[in-house]
């Protein structure tokens, strides 16, 4: 049994040690306590993600122009559902967008969930002289290593992961499907009976991820303005009379919206910014 | 594909349900692929085996970034 356990182990520990030697740097080096030291490399390793998160940012905002031409989609498709997302990714690729979502980003945080849980499970299993320093957090977290609800202030880290991933819920799959949003807007109420029994550290990571996605949308939202719409009524005004025959040519219902023009040059734009950091 | 030859790709669908009972319901996302990656790792699998199905599955995960545009990508 125990040979079983580390041959599992053994391709995880060396994320295990790179885990610890970040962890053991915030807090040897710059002084921090063990409970901030995770909130540091979580943030850290957020900030090496904004480039990732920022380019989904934008092309979810970008989706949600579009967002009368896809319901009238899902309306047409309704009872069956295969066809309606075929149809919903052609409408994509045709109008060369960037759907919000997608896998590789949300995986790059799978290695530091899992080197943080067999870390934070080596410091409750190894004497605490291996690890100098106080385990508690904000006087009402007496161990980070200890399951969350072996004390009440877990209880209070509960709540916040659960509002902190609802909201950030809100903020990542504004444009996901109704069903599947609602689905995720209640998985965190089930998922908290599994979480209850990891480490509080976990937890504690998973609220500072949570709060750093809904403060990027927040901050994000608010720089850029959602669409370009006062190019709009510019050329509309200018052009109008040459501009009024063209249109039915143009794919029906839609007669106001004429993003694509607009659009490549700043896609260029960010996909260089995003290069450049 | 038949019989015997079947069951390590059978062993890598385990694995992709293993991935969705566990982190994948912990970190919800949503795929910008039809199929999403799971689903396709799932069919690719049964298709073409652990080997080949892992590597097509592996491809479509790197795929799956933010610069590229996803759509409808069935297993061939």
């Amino acid at each position: 049994m125990i040979h079983l356990a580390l041959i599992l182990a053994s391709p995880l520990t060396p994320l295990e040690h790179a885990m610890r030697h970040v962890l053991d740097w915030f807090h040897t080096t710059i002084g921090l306590s063990w409970a901030w030291s995770i909130v540091a490399t979580t943030v850290a390793a957020r900030m090496l993600l904004v480039p990732l998160t920022v380019k989904q940012i934008h092309s979810m905002q970008n989706l949600q122009r579009f967002a009368p031409q896809m319901k009238e989609i899902q309306k047409k498709y309704k009872s069956d559902k295969q066809k309606q997302n075929e149809e919903l990714m052609k409408f994509y690729r045709e109008n060369n967008i960037n759907p919000a979502a997608s896998c590789l980003p949300m995986l790059l945080q799978f290695p530091i969930f899992i080197a943080l849980y067999y870390t934070l499970r080596g410091f409750a299993n190894e004497p605490a002289s291996k690890h100098p320093g106080s385990l508690s957090w904000l006087h009402f977290v007496p161990s980070i290593a200890d399951h969350t609800t072996s004390f009440w202030g877990g209880y209070i880290l509960l709540v916040i992961y659960v509002a902190s991933q609802m909201a950030s819920t809100l903020f990542m799959s504004a444009t996901a499907d109704k069903m599947q949003r609602r689905l995720f807007m209640v998985m965190p109420l089930i998922f908290v009976f599994v979480i209850a029994r990891f480490p509080a550290g976990l937890v504690l990571y998973w609220m500072t991820t949570n709060l750093w996605t809904v403060g990027q949308g927040l901050i994000t939202r608010r720089l850029i303005p959602k669409t370009p719409v006062p190019e709009l009524p510019k050329r509309s005004s200018r052009a109008a009379p040459k501009e009024q025959p063209e249109e039915p040519a143009a794919p029906a219902a839609e007669p106001e919206r004429q993003p694509k023009q607009p659009a490549p040059p700043r896609k260029v734009r960010r996909k260089k910014r995003a290069g450049r950091r | 594909m038949s019989g015997a030859a079947r069951i390590p790709g059978y062993l890598g669908v385990g694995l992709v349900w293993l991935y969705r009972v566990t982190l994948g319901a912990l970190f919800p996302t949503t795929c910008k692929y039809h199929p999403s990656c799971s689903e396709y790792a799932v069919q690719a699998l049964r298709k073409h085996g652990l080997v080949r199905g892992g590597l097509m599955a592996g491809w479509r995960l790197l795929r799956c970034n933010p610069w590229s545009h996803g759509g409808f990508d069935p297993v061939r």
